[in-house]
């Protein structure tokens, strides 16, 4: 049988990758560049590797919820990005949507923390 | 510094060439910015780099997750290629075909309709096999290129001092040099299968009249298989060009099997008289273009009689060259 970890390490990988995306849409509502948005995750304890959220950034980008501009007045250059306006309002339902996941999540776990502890 | 550079060509090489640039500049920009943050104003020392870019992690895993999952069957590094030589391919097939309609009609306009029909049955039956041909040869080659990617990450960890120097502009194939010489072999290919007939010394009585044809009727089908199996080989080369766009030895070994492979169909094709139409100079005689035992009978049928040996010395003149030039270039640094 496979360690547990590696399953766990399997999950929690495909349940990270959503939130992450809503993650970087909270954070965009001004121009932001990626490294930027690296630290300040991870400073609200989302951990997020720049080998990720530079090409999710990317796909956000070509799916229009994202607009984006490269900024040269400062001595680096970097690409800002911003939520569009079809990303606004894909954030306003997500956001819904979450907090629905969330407490029904919430129900489901409870009801089975519950049994198992009776089993134990 | 110059590991940046590596690692930045390492990742965008792999990605479609109309976001190259972009993403070179926005990793780029990343680098720098982890860069400054881990010395915290103090000088970056190649130690600091080399720990950033273990950060980022093996560079053909980040390609991949800058092109996505894989559901396609010719990837974006080689799209560009793809269609590129699918139009070429798919353009010059139409204008061959339409060529050969032509001629016929000049030569031969009572029947007409007969060339009309051909010229149909030619468009309904090349173009779609050009086209799977071409997208075959692709798809094998992405398919193949993905595997040897993934042989390589089994087992071994990633290290930057891994990456490959960016390869030299001369050494870089220029890609229409390819896809010229496919032009090339497609057209040939083309003219053999649907104007044998007309390959030969044309003559001319009162208009358009006979064709002395070089090869031999007799065995024109199997000779046809023969050339078909020499363009289709040439044609894998330029693939092969095309896909690794730069000379290494790998690529000029590779060549070098390719030529040898080539040059012995073309001699076992060649030596032999089933090969060349054996009655040559007996119906240019007949057909008066030349006179017996005058000068330029002699002149005619000494060249008619060399020519297997010129054509083979110059083959494998070319065949050489290729190999020198690719040998030189190759190991230019």
């Amino acid at each position: 049988m496979k360690d547990a970890n590696e399953y766990l390490d399997k999950l929690l990988q495909e349940l990270r990758r959503g939130t992450i995306t809503i993650s970087v849409l909270s954070q965009l509502s001004e121009p932001q560049y990626g490294y930027w948005l690296v630290t300040m995750l991870e400073e609200k304890g989302i951990h997020v590797e720049p080998g990720t959220l530079y090409p999710l950034l990317r796909r956000l980008e070509k799916q229009g919820l994202l607009e984006s501009k490269w900024d040269t007045e400062e001595a680096r250059p970097r690409k800002y990005y911003l939520l569009s306006e079809t990303g606004k309002e894909v954030y306003k339902l997500l956001i819904v949507e979450w907090q629905q996941i969330v407490e029904s999540m919430s129900n489901v776990i409870d009801i089975k923390g519950g049994k198992m502890d009776g089993d134990d | 510094m110059e590991m940046i550079d590596r690692y930045i060509y390492a990742v965008t090489q792999k990605l479609p060439l109309s976001q190259r640039e972009d993403i070179a500049e926005e990793l780029r920009s990343l680098i720098e910015d982890m860069l400054e943050e881990r010395v915290q104003g103090e000088d970056v020392t190649d130690n600091d780099v080399v720990e950033v870019l273990m950060e980022l992690g093996d560079p053909r895993q980040l390609a991949q997750k800058y092109k996505g999952t894989k559901n396609y069957l010719i990837g974006p590094e080689l799209f560009d290629s793809y269609m590129l030589v699918l139009k070429i391919v798919l353009i010059s097939t139409a204008i061959a075909i339409s060529i050969t309609f032509i001629i016929k009609t000049i030569i031969n306009p009572v029947t007409i309709l007969d060339h009309f029909v051909e010229l149909i049955v030619a468009f309904v039956t090349a173009l779609p096999a050009a086209f799977g041909w071409t997208t075959f040869g692709f798809a094998i080659s992405d398919h193949f290129g993905e595997i040897n990617a993934k042989d390589l990450e089994i087992g071994t960890e990633w290290k930057p001092s891994d990456l490959a120097p960016i390869p030299d502009e001369k050494r870089q194939i220029k890609y229409y040099e390819p896809i010229v010489s496919i032009t090339f072999y497609t057209l040939l290919i083309i003219m053999f299968v649907f104007s044998n007939e007309y390959l030969g010394v044309w003559i001319f009585q009162d208009g358009f009249s006979d064709v002395v044809p070089f090869l031999n009727n007799e065995t024109y089908t199997t000779s046809l298989l023969f050339i078909i199996l020499i363009m289709g080989i040439g044609i894998t080369k330029e693939c092969l060009k095309l896909i690794y766009g730069k000379w290494t030895s790998k690529l000029v070994t590779y060549i070098a099997i390719v030529n040898v492979i080539s040059t012995i169909a073309v001699l076992f094709m060649i030596n032999g008289n089933a090969f060349w139409n054996p009655d040559f100079l007996l119906e240019l005689t007949q057909a008066g273009v030349i006179t017996e035992n005058s000068d330029g009978y002699r002149t005619v049928s000494m060249i008619w009689n060399q020519s297997t040996l010129w054509i083979l010395v110059l083959l494998v003149v070319g065949l050489i060259w290729e190999l020198i030039d690719g040998l030189i270039k190759a190991n230019k640094k």
